[in-house]
């Protein structure tokens, strides 16, 4: 199910198992979930249920990213955080919390978080922060890109199927964009939502304008084409990959 | 150490009391000064009438030695006349006679500057004794021969009247402020028995009982006003306890609603077995559910930090037009597919301060309504317009089914939706609008919503227009 023909970047090529992620989460179900999910998506995942835990483990080990729940009993995600950075240790964190408060981003932030996720999150989201993460610094996919017979020039904004030219609209390009870019994957609303919409918050009405421009996506790209590549996950989101579902 | 008496009524009554002794000593020594002053000017009186007839009763033997009569009086054992001194000076200050009483007393010593010229000098003296005496002193020519008459009567009478006054005072006085004391106590206790009454019945009022109120409130007077201002006030506490109450009972309502669905799909789903699309397919609609979770969940907390004041308004100059056009524009898709049209107009210069985010969050919430509630083929509009004194409106208005007048007061409610039925499909648990509404009024803005059945529904903001100076900041 991994599209990986284009990984390049150091991160990519060691993505399958030799990726280590470290989990600090107290809730059981939740840490099991985070483990199994991230198992499922090919990294090598370690887990600590408690805050002490996983500074010992940060700290003794080497990790390519930390998953920091911040309510922990005991000293809580920020004041780990802040003691791994004094110490000099720079493995990226990416901070969960469940408190949706500006003051906590904020917070977060300045404590060296490298990114930060509200709960409730959905689970395509933390993947695909994870790869933003490990692909930082590093240029966009700049080049042609294919799946199947479905080809887009993100250069000269040209999408071809089957070699024949279509006409698309400037969002539904970006939205094409954005799904080759996590091609294989499920986006949810809520990144659709973020990252072409560019609104910042959550309760902008926005889940009829998505399924509608999905729809009107799915008609040019797919609708006189077989094999069908744009699939929706329900419950879930969107995907971009040759088989239905995954 | 506490000086300060704990109650009220004792306060009160011990300040009464101290006013009350401060003012009687007061009346009291004043009255004492004047009787002194009375007494003694009687006394001299008297001794004027005195020296006038002892005057008349000098007389130079042949010797030259000064002689009174003593054969003249009336009443020759009269106490005064028995009780006076009586000296007789020469200007020089020779001693020319001195009655028995006074004996080799002095009266008074040499004679002062103008002593007794053309007419009487009184005053104060202490005899060698210690006595202290009221003087009189006249100079009298006997025979061309200048006499200084110096007549004196005792002052101990008028000191021991006034001790005897004063020791009167002693009793009196305390029997009076004893007195004043009770009846003060007695009437501060009346005066605050209503306060009593008031405090123990708001001791009853727990936020269970909110619907009791204090007695007292039919009166004018100042306990009056302060019975009726608390009873405002737990009226508007029952009715913001009441709104708690039933933003909680909905609220808890609406989150059991798709727990409800998750909980029934869970269970049938695992009841059979199934395909794997089959699984799939729960797992999903579960998800669905889930996400109206989320979303309901993050609304209530918008409304629970507006509520508390939590949120904090980032304000700049906002350009209304632009916004309006990028809350149409963000539902253009959906007006598109509807073929409805949106029609856009007003003056490009209007502009708001304010938080830009949270403006945006109540017009995407309006428009999103009227686009939602709108048939097919039909026009939502958006005007804005300069209103009076520097206020800025923003009218949109849609072509839907309207909102019978009955509702119409409620659509901003929480939880609110005119069609109970459909919500599921519309999407939104009613509280889109009652989040805008909170938005316009943080700005200092109304909102109002004027429909009739069929005929559309119009909601109507009106903020307060940013200040002309603030034009540089846009440029900027």
């Amino acid at each position: 199910m991994l599209g990986t023909g284009q990984l390049r970047s150091r991160a990519f090529r060691a993505y399958k198992g030799s990726v280590q992620i470290l989990v600090v989460e107290d809730e059981q179900k939740m840490a099991k979930a985070l483990r199994d999910g991230l198992e499922a998506d090919g990294y090598a995942v370690r887990v600590a249920y408690t805050g002490e835990e996983g500074f010992y483990l940060a700290q003794a080990q080497t990790f390519d990213l930390v998953i920091l729940d911040v309510m922990l009993p005991g000293h809580d995600g920020f004041e780990i955080l802040s003691t791994l950075r004094r110490r000099g240790i720079r493995t990226p964190v990416m901070m969960l919390t469940s408190k949706d408060a500006i003051e906590d981003r904020v917070r977060g932030l300045d404590s060296g978080a490298d990114d930060y996720l509200v709960k409730p999150f959905a689970f395509p989201e933390l993947l695909a922060r994870i790869r933003v993460l490990f692909r930082r610094g590093k240029p966009d996919i700049a080049e042609r890109l294919q799946l199947a017979d479905l080809e887009i020039d993100p250069a000269r904004r040209v999408v071809r199927r089957r070699g024949q030219s279509l006409d698309l609209t400037a969002r539904e390009f970006e939205l094409l964009q954005y799904l080759f870019l996590h091609k294989g994957r499920v986006v949810s609303r809520e990144m659709l939502a973020r990252d072409v919409w560019q609104e910042t918050t959550r309760q902008t009405p926005l889940d009829n304008v998505i399924d509608v421009q999905m729809a009107r996506l799915r008609r040019k790209i797919d609708g006189q084409f077989d094999p069908k590549l744009l699939h929706t996950v329900r419950g879930v989101g969107f995907v971009l990959q040759e088989e239905g579902g995954s | 150490m506490r000086l300060r008496p704990r109650k009220l009524r004792t306060r009160l009554t011990l300040s009464y009391v101290c006013v009350l002794a401060a003012l009687l000593v007061l009346a009291w020594g004043g009255t004492c000064v004047l009787l002194f002053w009375e007494l003694r000017s009687q006394l001299d009186n008297f001794a004027v009438q005195e020296i006038e007839t002892v005057e008349g009763l000098f007389f130079l033997t042949p010797g030259g030695q000064l002689q009174l009569r003593e054969d003249y009086h009336n009443h020759p054992e009269s106490k005064e006349v028995i009780e006076r001194y009586l000296e007789v000076l020469s200007p020089d200050g020779a001693v020319l006679f001195r009655n028995d009483r006074l004996g080799n007393g002095r009266l008074g010593g040499m004679p002062f500057p103008g002593e007794g010229v053309g007419g009487y000098s009184e005053r104060s003296l202490r005899l060698s004794d210690g006595t202290r005496v009221r003087a009189v002193s006249r100079l009298h020519y006997l025979d061309g021969r200048p006499l200084l008459i110096r007549l004196a009567h005792s002052e101990e009478p008028l000191y021991s009247r006034l001790q005897k006054l004063l020791l009167a005072s002693l009793v009196v006085l305390p029997v009076m402020l004893g007195i004043a004391w009770l009846t003060g106590y007695g009437l501060a206790r009346r005066a605050l028995l209503p306060i009593q009454q008031m405090a123990r019945r708001a001791q009853e009022i727990t936020p269970e009982k909110l619907h009791a109120r204090l007695p007292n409130d039919d009166t004018d007077d100042e306990l009056g006003q302060l019975a009726r201002v608390f009873n405002a006030t737990l009226g508007r506490l029952e009715e913001a306890f009441e709104q708690l109450r039933r933003f909680t009972s909905d609220a808890s309502h609406e989150l059991r609603t798709p727990l409800a669905m998750i909980r029934s799909v869970g269970e049938v789903g695992l009841q059979k077995d199934g395909t794997r699309a089959e699984y799939r397919d729960i797992v999903g609609s579960m998800l669905e559910e889930v996400n109206r979770l989320t979303s309901l969940v993050e609304n209530l907390l918008t409304i629970s930090r507006a509520d508390s004041g939590h949120i904090q308004l980032q304000r700049t100059v906002v350009p209304v037009m632009a916004l309006a056009r990028e809350s149409v524009g963000l539902f253009e898709i959906l007006i598109e597919e509807k073929s409805q049209r949106a029609i856009l107009e007003g003056d490009e210069r209007l502009q708001i301060e304010g938080d830009r985010l949270v403006l945006r969050q109540a017009l995407v919430n309006i428009v999103h309504n009227a686009v939602k509630y709108s048939p097919a083929g039909e026009a939502i509009a958006v005007r804005v317009k300069n209103g009076s004194g520097n206020r800025v409106s923003i009218e949109i208005q849609d072509n839907g089914p309207g909102i019978p007048a009955e509702d119409q007061a409620k659509v901003f409610d929480r939880f609110y939706r005119v069609d109970k039925a459909r919500w599921r499909e519309s999407g939104g648990a009613g509280l889109g609008l009652s989040i805008a509404k909170w938005a316009v009024e943080a700005h200092g803005g109304t909102i109002a919503l004027s429909s009739e059945p069929n005929k559309g529904c119009t909601f109507r903001i009106s903020l307060p227009g940013a200040l002309p100076n603030s034009q540089a900041e846009i440029g900027a």
